[in-house]
């Protein structure tokens, strides 16, 4: 008896489980009964949807790649830096995770705005700058709500590596970048890679920070969720064809983590 | 075997206890009260938002007892809502098309009535530096908000355009969800221009500077009301549209900057 109560799973938790997957399964399904498949080329082709794919796939990767300019090093600091405050600041670089992202848009306005920006008239009177209304807006927000997922899943990989390894190439002679190039890196490369795909993936998904802050410019600033949005009401098939393709791109995020990257870091 | 057949029964339990709940019959019976009491939701357009809300403070001190919310974005949004089962007990759009939608799907339990109408006008930075005087400078000017091509304020610019032979390069032109927020890509953003109600413009007082559109060159958006047949308090939603639709309710909406209905065509 106490073999089959430890192996089975109890009426009760499969029924509420099963509740559970219907909740998250049926959205999935409802997208893809209404999709208009025999019209689905023409709508992605669409000057509209084309437009927003390039510059979501655009946007997105410049994201992911500042992202990893600025965010590894950032993970090192809070990971190995002792410097008081160091909490706060963490604090702060994980606030656009749970921040609301059109209040992060909000945010940036203030910051970043030509008009109302605390840096932004003066970045577009010196340096001839302007992000809301322009690409590198869109950018911007999306390397503000993105980088986040990047720097703490990177942190956390230098925090459960080994340090030993780092001291032994230390100790025949490795200066600190030689350290950190070949022995570090490949280290922690599994929760790089994770962390890359994450802020890739939410960078890809980015609405509200991006519509608040950077505007809704076919070709400029519309990324494919505010094409989502806005189509939905007027090409409801070229919205969910849209809509498809990231779903299609997140499942694929998915299986790449739990499958090789993920399960790298397990084994290690 | 046993484990699955229990996975199995859990999930005929689950789906029979949905399949209930969607067959449950919403033909709940209205009773016709004489007094409007209770509560009701009204969908209304992004535009009516200043408006509405004073003559709702309005209606529910004249009727005790009555609540009315309000539910407000593009009259696109909210006819989209209404067809996939919002519960909503009236509807004032600021177009006809969008209205039509729900009439076409057969969720409006009385002909829509026409109860206000608006007018386009361009909205600038405060004191217009970048010195906007006539429609046609917003071809040059830099970003010009509109509303999204769905949403009414959009959809009457556009055809203001057309008329007067006006194009704005795309990729100058950012589109906000409803006029409300093509207004705060002036107000707050940097947009240099947009074009929205001239109820909007009003309400927004100094945060901007009005450019009006001579009325040879505007177009007249003309907004229909009507009940919404999935209503649970018929009563109270007629009981507001006759508001609307009263002396009271009309002196209310001029006050805001609404034009009454032109007379018919």
């Amino acid at each position: 008896m106490t073999s089959r109560t430890r192996r089975g799973v109890p009426l009760v938790a499969a029924l509420l489980a099963s509740v559970a997957v219907l909740f998250f399964a049926l959205p999935l399904f409802g997208l893809l009964q209404r999709a208009p498949w025999s019209d689905a080329w023409d709508d992605l082709t669409s000057p509209v949807a084309l437009d927003a794919m390039r510059l979501s796939l655009e946007c997105s990767l410049w994201a992911t790649a500042l992202s990893l300019l600025f965010g590894v090093p950032l993970a090192y600091t809070l990971a190995r830096g002792r410097f008081p405050g160091r909490s706060l600041v963490r604090a702060i670089v994980v606030l656009p995770m749970v921040l609301p992202p059109v209040v992060g848009g909000v945010a940036l306005l203030y910051a970043f705005s030509v008009n109302n920006g605390v840096v932004g008239g003066w970045l577009h009177d010196v340096f001839g700058l302007q992000f809301t209304f322009s690409k590198a807006g869109a950018v911007l927000a999306e390397t503000f709500v993105a980088m986040p997922f990047l720097v703490i899943t990177v942190e956390a990989g230098l925090r459960s590596m080994d340090r030993r390894y780092e001291d032994a190439a230390a100790s025949l002679g490795a200066n600190r970048w030689t350290v950190f190039r070949r022995v570090t890196l490949p280290l922690i490369a599994p929760s790089l890679y994770a962390g890359a795909a994450l802020a890739w993936a939410r960078a890809l998904g980015e609405f509200g920070a991006t519509i608040t802050f950077a505007g809704n410019i076919q070709g400029r600033t519309q990324t494919m969720p505010l094409a989502v949005y806005l189509l939905l009401e007027s090409h409801q098939g070229t919205a969910i064809m849209l809509s498809l393709v990231l779903l299609f791109v997140s499942i694929v995020v998915l299986v790449l983590l739990r499958d090789r990257w993920f399960g790298a870091a397990r084994e290690s | 075997m046993k484990r699955q057949f229990r996975l199995v029964a859990a999930l005929a339990v689950v789906v029979a206890v949905f399949a209930a709940f969607t067959a449950s019959p919403a033909t709940a019976a209205k009773q016709k009260a004489p007094k409007p009491a209770g509560s009701i939701t009204v969908s209304a357009a992004a535009s009516l938002t200043e408006v509405f809300t004073q003559m709702g403070t309005d209606f529910q001190k004249a009727n005790k007892g009555t609540t009315i919310t309000f539910n407000y974005a593009a009259s696109s949004a909210l006819a989209a809502q209404i067809q996939g089962g919002a519960p909503a007990d009236v509807f004032a759009s600021a177009d006809g098309s969008n209205m039509q939608k729900v009439v076409t799907t057969g969720q409006v339990t009385a002909d829509p009535v026409d109860f206000t109408a608006n007018q386009l006008t361009i909205v600038v930075k405060p004191g217009n530096p970048k010195g906007v005087k006539k429609l046609a400078d917003l071809s040059t000017v830099g970003i010009v908000s509109l509303c999204a091509a769905a949403v009414p304020c959009g959809k009457y610019a556009t055809q203001m355009f057309t008329q007067d032979g006006i194009t704005i390069p795309s990729d100058k032109v950012t589109l906000g969800q409803d006029v409300k927020a093509t207004l705060a890509a002036v107000q707050t953003g940097d947009a240099d221009a947009a074009i929205v109600y001239k109820t909007d413009a009003k309400a927004a007082g100094k945060t901007v500077t009005e450019v009006p559109i001579p009325a040879s060159l505007n177009v007249l958006a003309v907004y229909p009301i009507a009940p919404i047949a999935a209503s649970q308090n018929a009563t109270l939603a007629d009981a507001w549209i006759s508001y609307v639709l009263s002396p009271a309710g009309q002196r209310t909406l001029a006050k805001f900057g609404f034009l009454p209905v032109p007379a018919t065509e």
